[in-house]
């Protein structure tokens, strides 16, 4: 009875602090969330859990307490939540598209004191652009992991056999469209291009036609979302189904396949983590991979501005505003965007890692890298890292393109719509 | 009799909870309905009438309401000739009658989560259990992506979740009614129809309306398989003001105007009950003296 009572004592304080902070072993915890990985068994995350390892090797006193939460939004909605009852993690990976609501809601710590404090660490070692992701003014709110700009990649068996240069660096949608009709061989169940309906799939062509989904300031959305640019976008992507060079959306969902890595679609647009799946295509009947890693080219993305414009999805460490074992979780922050550990990352191919010497040394080495490399200064941050009240604009967004190209609402109409909603969403 | 304060005892424990976990945080969210009361900001100022003011002419609320309405329409019409149905055929003298009966209710013991996950399956794209059979006629449906599908295969999966709670009413109902009615219409050389539509029928309002009316609230409170199927799309065709008023809430974090939409969509149940009570009145006097 006694020991039931003291277990519950135990159980109750627990639940009071939210968290116990020390282990039975005096080590120190650091709970540590991300948006997934390190679960499975893949090859990406048994280096992960090797990298944590590593970390709690070097530093026998902390304990770290993985807290993965798959789903982005699922994840930032957790993060606040937890902000807002004082109990987020001492570490937490932040993603550009919703970096702002987490800097300008004060819900991380203003790393600039602990950095100007600590003389092995070197802010100048990263991207500036990338590490401004989370910057204002002079403070700094978390220090960039990775990024990867969006980037047309092609497929240089189809173009080839189709006869059609690859792509150039400035290619306009013309030229695009010109190429992609002559890539697609529908039977032998081929396309030019095969568009992604998501809003990193879809933005560039926005951008890129002169348009936006917010004005330049990222205060309003009518005068951009509706503008005559963002419709010329739109109804390119509309084109593009009409003509048949990529599969209409239902025809995507039929397949149910990944066209690019499948070598039936010649051209789509991602990120750098697509490489990992095209490096694991399957096998044809003839045991060779249906997409030939060599074959894989990297050009930037189409446009009809005077030149490519793209988006940059990046990842970086913060430190929440509640945490108070800041020493504990910055060493961990600053081990993980450490060179060491940032070289171990960038061999497995999700991004480009943030260091700018462990970029240029695998740009150096891979000519596909090195393309990654050029495209990098025409990428600018998404709109999440800027505006806080963005996240309903890409439902928002989505809801407007589904609405298009599933069930053929008129653009003007749709654009004006959806501009309309995400002014109401910013006036609320 | 006498009132005696032991009672108060033996009725504090709902008492207790109802206070803590219903009137309090309703009281509440009708105190929080008044502020522009956003989690992630510290100033929450006072703003009166405003949030109300506001959801009257949010375009994207009045879209969940008619979704939740459309739901409620189909679903619990069918759902209820569905389960009476269920209940006449399970209401029979036949053995392993009890293990029909346990396997129609399961589904609502089972976990809304869990019950979606297994529709997802069910509703999936070429592989789904829907489409592998549509497939083989050259057909295949992404029922919940597409927008003229999805609500409608919300509302299919509901019939089947809803069935076990509504065939047990209806079962109750059935037993209740004496034999001596069936032997009077028998004797009269009723045809099996007829003693369904002049006996069973009549003697199953009670039942009917109680199902009605709390299958027309849950109706319009459903949640967990749009959180977990749809999301509220494709296209915002399946907001639903459940959901609505969730994310508005823990997405969005505007907890003020998420509790006016809460204290109107209250309003609008209040309202639809109301008229059901006074649609039924005259139908159910005279059942209060029931024969016996």
């Amino acid at each position: 009875m006694k020991h039931f009572v003291r277990s519950l004592t135990l159980l109750v304080l627990a639940m009071v602090g939210g968290c116990s902070t020390i282990t039975g072993d005096g080590r120190t915890v650091v709970r540590v969330a991300t948006w997934g990985g390190a679960g499975d068994d893949s090859e990406f995350a048994k280096v992960e859990r090797e990298i944590f390892a590593e970390f709690e090797r070097q530093n026998p006193d902390i304990d770290i307490r993985l807290e993965l939460i798959p789903g982005s939004q699922e994840y930032v909605r957790k993060m606040l939540l937890n902000f807002i009852a004082r109990s987020e993690p001492e570490v937490m990976l932040l993603d550009a598209s919703s970096a702002a609501v987490f800097v300008d809601n004060g819900v991380l710590k203003d790393l600039t004191p602990i950095i100007a404090k600590d003389q092995s660490f070197d802010l100048d070692a990263y991207f500036p652009n990338v590490v401004d992701i989370a910057r204002r003014g002079d403070q700094v709110y978390a220090i960039p992991k990775d990024f990867t700009p969006m980037v047309l990649y092609y497929n240089r068996r189809l173009f080839d056999a189709a006869g059609v240069g690859y792509p150039k660096d400035h290619w306009t949608y013309e030229e695009f469209l010109d190429a992609a009709k002559r890539l697609t061989d529908r039977s032998r169940g081929v396309y030019g291009f095969k568009f992604a309906n998501w809003m990193p799939g879809w933005i560039t062509w926005i951008w890129n036609a002169g348009g936006d989904v917010l004005n330049a300031e990222g205060t309003m959305s009518s005068g951009a979302f509706d503008s005559p640019e963002t419709q010329r976008g739109v109804e390119f992507l509309a084109t593009l189904m009409k003509e048949g060079v990529s599969p209409s959306l239902s025809e995507s969902a039929a397949m149910g396949v990944d066209l690019f890595t499948q070598g039936q679609a010649a051209m789509e647009i991602s990120g750098h983590w697509a490489l990992i799946g095209y490096a694991a295509a399957p096998k044809g009947s003839d045991g060779k991979p249906l997409l030939a890693m060599d074959d894989v080219g990297v050009a930037p993305v189409p446009t009809q501005l005077s030149s490519s414009q793209t988006v940059m999805y990046e990842s970086g460490w913060a430190i929440g505003k509640h945490c108070k074992r800041v020493d504990e979780a910055w060493r961990f922050v600053k081990y993980m965007t450490s060179e060491e550990v940032q070289r171990k990352y960038a061999r497995l191919g999700l991004a480009v890692s943030a260091r700018r010497d462990v970029a240029e040394e695998i740009a150096a080495k891979d000519p596909r890298e090195a393309k990654f490399f050029e495209i990098v200064p025409s990428a600018r941050p998404p709109w999440g890292a800027k505006v806080e009240k963005y996240n309903p604009v890409e439902t928002i967004g989505q809801n407007m393109m589904d609405s298009v190209l599933k069930s053929g609402k008129p653009i003007p109409e749709a654009l004006r719509h959806a501009a309309n909603q995400v002014d109401k969403e910013f006036a609320k | 009799m006498k009132q005696r304060p032991i009672g108060y005892l033996f009725i504090a424990p709902a008492t207790i909870h109802l206070l803590l976990f219903a009137w309090i945080p309703i009281a509440y969210a009708a105190y929080l309905s008044l502020f522009k009361w956003d989690l992630l900001k510290d100033s929450k100022p006072f703003i009166g009438l405003k949030n109300y003011a506001d959801t009257l002419q949010d375009q994207a609320f009045w879209n969940a309401m008619w979704n939740s309405t459309r739901y409620t329409l189909v679903s619990v019409p069918v759902g209820m000739v569905v389960a009476l149905f269920v209940a006449l055929m399970i209401n029979q003298k036949l053995r392993g009658i009890t293990l029909f009966r346990t396997l129609y209710y399961i589904p609502a013991i089972s976990s809304g989560v869990a019950v979606s996950m297994l529709w997802i399956y069910v509703y999936l794209p070429e592989h789904g259990l829907i489409n592998t059979i549509l497939m083989r006629f050259g057909q295949n449906i992404d029922f919940l992506s597409h927008p003229a599908w999805a609500m409608w295969a919300l509302v299919f999966m509901s019939i089947w979740t809803g069935l076990g709670p509504r065939m047990i009413l209806f079962l109750a109902g059935l037993i209740a009614i004496p034999t001596s009615l069936y032997e009077a219409a028998d004797l009269d050389g009723s045809t099996p129809w007829k003693t369904f539509w002049h006996v069973t029928l009549p003697m199953l309002v009670p039942t009917t309306f109680f199902v009605l009316v709390t299958s027309t609230i849950s109706a319009f409170q459903i949640f967990t398989p749009v959180y977990m199927m749809t999301r509220g799309g494709p296209e915002g065709t399946t907001d639903v003001v459940g959901y609505h008023i969730y994310s508005e809430a823990w997405e969005k974090f505007h907890v003020g105007l998420a509790s006016a939409k809460s204290f109107i969509l209250l309003l609008a149940i209040l309202a639809v009950a109301y008229w059901q009570f006074r649609a039924m009145k005259s139908q159910l006097e005279g059942y209060s003296t029931t024969v016996s």
